[in-house]
């Protein structure tokens, strides 16, 4: 597993708001260690009894939190993840969408020069099964195993983890790198973690159209990686230069085409699969039966 | 959001460069009066540009800029040009500006690069062309905080000195600054003309401005819902109203929650041999009232035999979706749809959906094959 279990504490910034109040209550349910929640002006309140803070110094102040979760609008982003690189915290889940890219580019930059982490934007956060859910995704898909996965979508992974669940391969950490063009984490970082984890046997990459990261994965991949690797990559069917949804899956010209990315992977030696169940026979496949 | 050329001139103006004089015509007949005028008080003089506003690029090619040595010219050229699509795109008005004499064409352009994770300047000796058949091109990252000497550094690459670098660089400046400022994708300059003066001019203006952030920047407060051309009507309608709506031209209609996941399953039914009509995300946490319209939107595309709804709740909850399904088919009861739901309250949304005898797959691989097999 990597960067987060069931010790991680973790703040909810918005968490007063519709979207942070439900997903803390759900978090909450999983088993993360949300230990408090931050809202300008609602000091003293709680959320699912989880204490409220006005600002996330005070907040990590008083609960030594590292990570935080961001439910808060777009154009507020930005501030509320300079705050909170401010005030210490090191991991940063940024589920919002939406975000202008000038301010992503100006947050990824402090995210590094603060050697944080960034996960997100537009993502639905990162999951250590049975330990520690941080973000969206539905908790009751996964479940504990030797499979890390990196991926750019939300309920495309959840589809993905369910065949492999259902295939009794677990997951050690699923992370969701969100489908914004400009990122936080993206899959190089994540694949690295996953090749020191002593509990990751197997990597699943999801990916889609736009922009080439799949591609220079698909190089460190070659170059790095020497665990098996099986993808699965999304968009064959989108025509050029339309925002396929996530403002990052667009086809430019014939730069990120669903073709260019498979063929990349499997000159890298990865398997691409072509449905998501496809996914779980390969990882069967790559996985030895001692590792299960 | 595309921007046309003139727009794009307005907002250069407003950031100090500088730009040809002009005038712009909705309508043939105002040559006699606009252009007439304007010439009469000297702001133009013949031969004069007429440039078809239009938002596409290829405008040359596609004969969308005709030169005009005189007022009858000049108005039988308008009436043909203002007629003019290019790539389908209509023609919304005709900027008209002197013909410049031109002693030296450069490109110049700022962009967000996803591949840098920043803003970048795009530059070239060589402008006036496409920027993708040019040879001399020179990329430069754009650091953050930005600093004026960036621009001169650009300049001087490109094989500028003296007097010539100094103006071009504060060009590079001001775009860069004004795209900063306006929350741009793309603000470019093809060619920035030297004219016969050494006065250095914007003569081309293209601006795309970053959709996410329209709801912040006053200065659009408004005008997308003008700048959608190359839509289908209904991918217009659906982005009015937060949908993500693109259309192809199968049979299968498509709905489902989350980018990827609409893409996979389009691209499922597409392995398995269907054709999908559309891609459709219903977004997450989509309620009863949103994923109905996003049924509507999909049904009224004439070519869809049946629809293949896919919600795999995350935030999604499925009755909901549920109860939306039931209006639709009490609406539409001729209509087959094939569904897969599955998530939060999915005990709840089959006992909603029993009522209505709708047949629920709870593998995707399933679901497709029906909806395949129903497109027939």
């Amino acid at each position: 597993m990597i960067l987060v279990n069931k010790e991680t504490k973790v703040i909810v910034q918005g968490a007063t708001g519709k979207m942070g109040a439900t997903h803390t209550k759900l978090m909450l349910n999983y088993g993360t260690n949300i230990v408090a929640g931050v809202t300008p002006g609602k000091h003293g309140e709680t959320v699912h009894g989880v204490p409220v803070y006005d600002t996330v110094k005070t907040a990590v102040k008083a609960t030594g939190a590292t990570a935080s979760v961001i439910f808060v609008p777009p154009y507020l982003t930005y501030d509320a993840a300079s705050e909170a690189l401010n005030a210490g915290i090191k991991l940063l889940v940024v589920i919002t969408e939406g975000i202008p890219p000038l301010d992503t580019v100006k947050m990824v930059q402090e995210v590094k020069a603060n050697q944080a982490y960034l996960i997100g934007p537009n993502c639905p956060g990162i999951i250590t099964p049975e330990q520690c859910l941080i973000g969206i995704l539905p908790g009751s898909i996964f479940k504990a195993g030797p499979v890390g996965m990196v991926s750019k979508s939300g309920t495309l992974t959840y589809e993905i983890a369910l065949a492999l669940t259902e295939a009794n391969l677990g997951q050690s950490t699923c992370i969701g790198v969100g489908g914004d063009p400009i990122k936080g984490m993206d899959y190089e970082e994540v694949l690295t973690l996953f090749e020191k984890d002593p509990a990751t046997k197997a990597m699943v990459l999801i990916g889609e159209i736009g922009g080439n990261a799949e591609e220079e994965a698909a190089l460190f991949i070659k170059a790095k990686i020497k665990k098996p690797v099986v993808a699965f990559i999304a968009g064959q069917t989108a025509p050029p230069g339309k925002r396929m949804g996530h403002a990052g899956a667009i086809v430019s010209g014939n730069k990120g085409t669903a073709e260019s990315k498979i063929e990349a992977l499997t000159a890298a030696g990865v398997k691409v699969a072509h449905t998501p169940a496809q996914v779980a026979s390969y990882v069967g496949q790559v996985l030895t039966p001692v590792a299960r | 959001m595309n921007l046309y050329e003139y727009e794009a001139k307005q907002i250069f103006a407003n950031y100090d460069i500088a730009v040809p004089p002009s005038i712009r015509i909705t309508k043939a007949e105002e040559i006699n009066t606009q252009l007439a005028q304007a010439i009469s008080q000297s702001k133009l003089s013949f031969p004069v540009t007429l440039k078809c506003q239009v938002l596409s690029g290829g405008r040359g090619k596609a004969g969308g800029i005709k030169f005009a040595k005189d007022m009858d010219e000049a108005e039988t050229l308008a009436k043909d040009l203002l007629k003019l699509k290019i790539n389908d795109l209509p023609t919304q008005s005709l900027l008209i500006e002197p013909k410049m004499a031109i002693a030296k064409e450069l490109y110049l352009a700022v962009t967000l690069d996803r591949n840098h994770g920043c803003a970048i300047f795009i530059a070239s000796a060589e402008g006036g062309v496409e920027i993708e058949s040019s040879h001399n091109v020179v990329t430069s990252r754009i650091p953050y905080p930005y600093h004026a000497y960036i621009a001169r550094d650009l300049a001087a690459a490109l094989n500028l000195q003296g007097n010539l670098l100094v103006k071009v660089a504060d060009i590079a400046n001001k775009l860069y600054k004004l795209f900063v400022a306006m929350d741009l994708d793309l603000a470019e300059i093809n060619p920035l003309v030297i004219n016969g003066a050494g006065e250095v001019i914007a003569l081309d203006g293209k601006v795309i401005a970053n959709d996410d952030a329209l709801g912040r920047q006053p200065y659009f407060a408004g005008w997308l819902e003008n700048h959608l051309d190359g839509l289908s009507s209904r991918e217009q309608k659906s982005k009015m109203t937060g949908l993500n709506l693109v259309e192809l031209s199968g049979n299968i209609g498509i709905l489902c929650n989350g980018a990827g996941l609409t893409m996979a399953t389009m691209d499922m039914v597409k392995e398995f041999g269907g054709q999908p009509a559309n891609f459709l995300d219903a977004g997450g946490g989509a309620d009863q009232k949103k994923t109905l319209a996003a049924l509507e939107i999909v049904q009224e595309n004439p070519d869809v035999k049946v629809i293949l709804l896919n919600i795999l709740g995350g935030i999604t909850a499925c009755d909901e979706v549920a109860r939306a399904l039931v209006e639709f088919i009490d609406k539409h009861p001729k209509r087959q749809i094939v569904v897969r739901l599955r998530g939060n309250n999915q005990q709840l949304a089959e006992e909603i959906l029993a009522k209505r005898n709708v047949k629920l797959f709870p593998g995707l691989e399933d679901a497709v094959k029906e909806a395949i097999k129903c497109a027939v």
